[in-house]
């Protein structure tokens, strides 16, 4: 019958407490549980993207003279495929070709065979830029240096074989030269091979006709492979994905017994995945955690605002003889009520974020639906600490404690005495030191080892700047409003005019609720402000690595013979190409490696697009474009390049680039003055950067093989037109930074991160508006009774107003100054921990004016809102207010 | 002859509770000049608080008429004209004793240096100078009351309005407070009226009302 009569009483009288205590477990739980099914989502992301990604899964390299039919029986027997396709590759001495009245010769190259379904199996491996596929194809580069086309003799050297004549059919770009042609079976972190020069593709008809005598004569000169499509039901996470293909490769190698070995590009680019994968759940755990801590501190606090009513309430139950197990179980029933609402509510709401954010359910994977069990747990367990710990607490030590109120005032807390808001800071601050200055992996996934490591403790150098900062936040406030009590009444005459003095003194003697108060605050702006400059900043890096990848916002590449920098007057005139530059793309020798060459304007290449200092190894970009300008011969080159070759600043490479008159490589002088490790468009490993008009009087002709746009308008549909300006060229590729974004190659631009973001900076906008707004007005609802007397002792509408707008401003703008400092202190820390997330890395953080704005107007309005609804409260007659006392 | 202060007739006030309205106060017609010092006695429940709420212009009427002829409109009332002193513990728990005081001179129109001034005043002359300083928390349940009644005295009301003021208290105290309050109105025109059941508290005023079923009294 009490529980019964208890019941109603907390519905009717209790409900926002309760409700708000509700609202709290609820966010805990939607906030844990989103995390889950963020990670899950973005691991299957990850793996679906990656294996995407991979043009052929196995390359199954055929040791001379097995029999291949049972190497192909082996490789069903070890993994289902939806393809599989035999390669021959042969080496050649060279290719030769008559142009134009001259003999164009080639170093050594390879010719490749391929079946005619092999296209339809492995669509990426060849870009027709010209002519049709059915034939004998020759590789862009190849074609170029023989300068040859569709219908022209090419002249196939064989070794130890007469020359055997083709004629072309087609030109083709081979997108993945790198794996097509990688060296199978050598030790993970080796080396990667370059791709050769000079690549011709024949019908495997044809290329048998051509090569089996090569077989015979000389068996070393000739490779067979199987290219083979697995079925792709692999595990979402990469790194069980990564080891699930490397188990059935293992499995395929140890059935064949040395007969074939396998190259796996598949497992190689889940490797790749699984540093990204581990990162992007560091960045959840970092990102989400304290949102989940937040709303925890919040329930409690809410929790809280209520205990002097609890007490009362306990008392007279005590008085009506209630004896101490039957207050706890009206407790327990309280916290059960708060918990099992709580955690229904957190479900609902993570349901539906998932379901709006992601594509993933909620319980569509075993790792959503542990962490949403999980998050439930917590939820229920914060119920019991929030409700019903404090309700044991009261009853079991009331005596004590109402003794303690008069004896233990103004005795400090115990971790003021032992000073461990300060040792807190120190401890962050060594391992931030330790963290940033030593280079320190946060994620450790080493190439080809099966095993990962996150160096957890490196959370801990955020955690104790946050708890430091608050504790040290709750001292110095506390110190302050009791002991500068003048200084406050000043800060308040706006708001409290005569009455300040009086105002100040009250807030002064409520130092630790109020000191409490700014700290819950300041922590939920320090959320809200973290979560967001960092996401910026992300979205800010994510954007610079699309600049870097597509080149500018819109991007053209062609060829030399097709070069779009010969359409540049017509894409200057297409409406919302801002600027429009042309830019080179050539290859040069550096000795005997061949790189990447770009030709650039320096002095107005950072019109058209972003030149981070991080590009450049001195760390200043302008000085560097700068030094290039005035130096018509000089050269930027790859750290690599400057390490193996001992180069220092002044000195004089001669590179051979490709004359437009003889078609020949010809040494060319250059200058080195530094180096550059990362470029618009160019390749990861080595590439040069030059003067586009030296290269252009060098090798007699200007083409620019590529083309940047900068525009203020949609990339996208300024691609569209540009497609049409340079549909006529052939082979002319037209690619949009947008699109670019989607598909880059770091999979943590993916969309699950934002996704996760905007979830959290939505939690973040509901957690500080509760924090400001449900604390201000529980903790003004619990002292009713001031209000109540003011109103009795004559206090007018505006004059009780004083009160509690001085309240609120106080929190308000302490908490947010103190928040919004502490954000951007985590924010800069999470940078620097993080810095592997980055590439590149940047230089400053990105701060997002319109949500800081939006963030504040959201505190503000929701400590008005709350403000306000006490003054309605305290508008109502005197005699009733002083009543329900 | 000189102006009342409060001028009720056939006044009424009813609430409501539930569907049952109940009358707190029926019909009651009564004066108070200055000078009055009125006990107004009654069982619990009678009305008295009602009355007392009415007059201090905490409440309204339900019906009839409540005018205050020498102190103005019924929103001027407090803080400066009427002080109010209650049966439960009314200091303000964060304020010292005499920040306490001073609220209802800061609430009126003086300023904040003469409400200071003011209010150690009203302390000195009710005996409580020494505990100016010290927190509500750290007086006795008679110390507190005294300083509710200093507060009510310290704006020099026409009218002093007291609800059961030594409900609380033990006898002695509750002799002591009354011994005080009637002190420190001595020699002023104040007019007092003081709700309360005990008959000694009564007999040391000059005029008792008597409260039955919300129904008034009034000695002649």
């Amino acid at each position: 019958m009490l529980t019964i009569l208890w019941l109603k009483g907390l519905f009717a009288y209790r409900s926002g407490r309760l409700l708000g205590a509700i609202v709290g477990v609820a966010l805990t739980v939607a906030l844990l549980a989103s995390i889950g099914v963020f990670i899950a989502s973005s691991s299957a992301t990850m793996t679906r993207r990656a294996a995407a990604d991979v043009p052929v899964d196995w390359q199954v390299q055929l040791s001379p003279g097995v029999d291949a039919s049972g190497i192909a029986n082996a490789i069903g027997k070890s993994t289902a495929y939806t393809a599989l396709e035999q390669v021959g590759y042969a080496s050649t001495a060279g290719f030769s070709a008559n142009a134009g009245g001259t003999l164009q010769t080639t170093g050594p190259g390879k010719v490749v065979g391929l079946s005619p379904n092999y296209r339809q199996h492995f669509p990426t491996e060849l870009r027709l830029l010209i002519g049709s596929l059915d034939g004998v194809l020759v590789a862009q580069q190849t074609a170029s240096n023989l300068h040859v086309t569709i219908g022209d003799t090419v002249t196939i050297q064989r070794v130890g074989l007469p020359p055997v004549k083709v004629i072309v059919g087609g030109v083709v770009d081979l997108p993945n030269a790198d794996s097509l042609f990688q060296a199978v079976g050598v030790p993970a972190g080796a080396s990667p091979q370059a791709p050769p020069d000079n690549v011709l593709i024949l019908p495997d008809t044809q290329w048998r006709q051509v090569f089996d005598p090569q077989i015979a004569v000389r068996p070393d000169s000739v490779r067979m492979q199987f290219h083979v499509r697995i079925t792709r039901n692999l595990p979402a996470d990469p790194n069980t994905a990564f080891v699930y293909v490397q188990q059935m490769a293992n499995n395929l190698e140890a059935r064949v017994a040395g007969s074939a070995l396998v190259g796996n590009n598949l497992a190689a680019r889940l490797d790749s995945v699984r540093k990204d994968s581990l990162y992007a759940l560091v960045l959840f755990l970092f990102l989400g955690i304290p949102g989940a801590i937040l709303a925890m501190l919040l329930t409690m606090a809410v929790a809280a605002s209520g205990v002097e009513r609890r007490r009362q309430e306990q008392a007279l139950l005590r008085t009506r003889g209630a004896a101490t197990s039957q207050l706890l179980r009206l407790a327990a029933l309280e916290a059960m009520i708060v918990g099992v609402g709580g955690v229904a509510l957190g479900i609902a709401i993570a349901s539906i974020a998932a379901g709006t954010i992601t594509s993933v359910g909620l319980f569509a994977s075993i790792t959503s639906i542990i962490w949403t069990a999980n998050a439930s747990l917590v939820g229920l367990i914060l119920a019991v600490v929030a409700v019903l710990y404090p309700a044991w607490l009261q009853a079991r030590n009331s005596t004590v404690m109402a003794a303690r109120a008069v004896v233990g005032r103004g005795r400090k807390p115990i971790w003021q005495r032992v000073y461990l808001d300060v040792i807190l800071l120190v401890v962050s601050a060594i391992i931030f030191w330790r963290t940033a200055s030593t280079g320190y992996q946060v994620v450790l996934a080493p190439e080809g080892v099966p095993q990962t490591s996150v160096a957890y403790e490196t959370f801990l150098a955020p955690l104790c700047l946050w708890v430091g900062v608050a504790l040290l936040a709750m001292r110095l406030c506390g110190g302050g409003l009791e002991h500068g009590r003048r200084v406050l009444a000043s800060m308040l005459r706006p708001i409290a005019k005569k009455l300040s003095g009086i105002v100040s003194a009250s807030l002064g003697r409520q130092y630790v609720r109020l000191a409490r108060g700014i700290v819950l605050v300041a922590l939920a702006f320090s959320f809200a402000t973290s979560t967001a400059v960092f996401n910026t900043t992300y979205n800010a890096q994510a954007r610079v690595d699309a600049v870097l990848t597509n080149g500018a916002d819109v991007t053209v590449t062609g060829s030399t013979a097709f070069a779009p920098g010969s359409m540049l007057s017509q894409l200057k005139a297409l409406p919302g190409a801002t600027v429009v530059q042309p830019m080179q793309h050539r290859f040069a020798y550096v000795g005997n490696d061949l790189q990447d060459m770009y030709g650039i304007d320096p002095a107005r290449i950072s019109d058209v697009t972003s030149m981070s200092n991080a590009f450049f190894a001195n760390g200043d970009a302008q000085a560097t474009l700068a030094a290039l300008a005035m130096r018509p011969d000089g050269v930027l080159v790859s750290q690599e390049t400057a390490t193996n070759y001992q180069l220092a600043v002044g000195d004089q490479i001669n590179l051979r680039l490709l004359s437009a008159s003889d078609h020949q490589y010809h040494a060319v002088k250059f200058h080195f003055l530094g180096v550059v490790r990362e470029f618009p468009t160019a390749p990861k490993d080595s590439f040069l950067v030059a003067n586009a008009s030296y290269i252009a009087q060098q090798t007699g002709s200007s083409a620019a093989e590529i083309v940047l746009i900068h525009t203020t308008a949609n990339p996208a549909d300024l691609a569209i037109q540009v497609r049409n300006v340079v549909s006529a060229l052939a082979g002319a590729r037209v690619t949009d930074i947008g699109t670019t974004q989607k598909i880059i190659g770091s999979s943590l631009t993916s969309v699950d991160l934002r996704g996760l973001t905007s979830l959290e900076l939505t939690f973040a906008i509901l957690l500080l508006a509760g924090a400001t707004g449900l604390i201000l007005a529980l903790g003004l609802a619990e002292r009713r009774r001031t209000f109540a007397l003011l109103a009795a002792l004559g206090a007018k509408r505006n004059q009780l107003g004083a009160f509690l707008w001085s309240e609120g401003a106080v929190i308000q703008i302490s908490g947010g100054i103190i928040g919004i400092a502490l954000g951007f202190g985590i924010a800069q820390m999470l940078v620097t921990i993080l810095t592997g997330v980055f590439d590149p890395p940047p230089e400053v953080l990105a701060i997002p004016w319109v949500y800081l704005v939006v963030m504040t107007l959201a505190a503000i309005a929701s400590m008005v809102a709350a403000v306000l609804s006490t003054q309605i409260a305290s508008r109502r007659p005197v005699v009733e207010a002083l009543r329900d006392l | 002859m000189d102006e009342m202060l409060v001028h009720m007739e056939n006044g009424e006030r009813t609430y409501s509770r539930g569907k049952t309205p109940v009358a707190a106060v029926v019909s009651a017609t009564c004066t108070i000049m200055p000078g009055d010092r009125i006990a107004l006695m009654g069982p619990s429940g009678s009305g008295k608080s009602t009355l007392l709420h009415l007059i201090g212009g905490l409440d309204s009427l339900t019906s009839g008429r409540l005018t205050w002829p020498a102190l103005g409109a019924r929103e001027t009332l407090r803080p400066a004209k009427v002080g109010l002193v209650f049966q439960m513990p009314s200091l303000l728990a964060p304020l010292t004793v005499v920040e306490n005081v001073e609220i209802p001179l800061l609430l009126g129109s003086g300023s904040a240096d003469k409400a200071r001034a003011a209010a150690l005043d009203a302390l000195e002359r009710t005996g409580l100078r020494s505990i100016a300083d010290k927190l509500p928390e750290e007086l006795s349940g008679g110390q507190a009351q005294r300083v509710a009644v200093a507060r009510a005295l310290a704006s020099h009301p026409r009218l002093l309005l007291a609800d059961e003021p030594t409900g609380q208290l033990d006898s002695a105290t509750a002799r002591h407070l009354f011994d005080v309050l009637l002190e420190s109105l001595r020699g002023t025109d104040t007019a007092l009226v003081v709700a309360t059941h005990d008959k000694v508290v009564a007999e040391r005023l000059n005029t008792v009302w008597h409260m039955q079923h919300g129904i008034l009294e009034v000695a002649a």
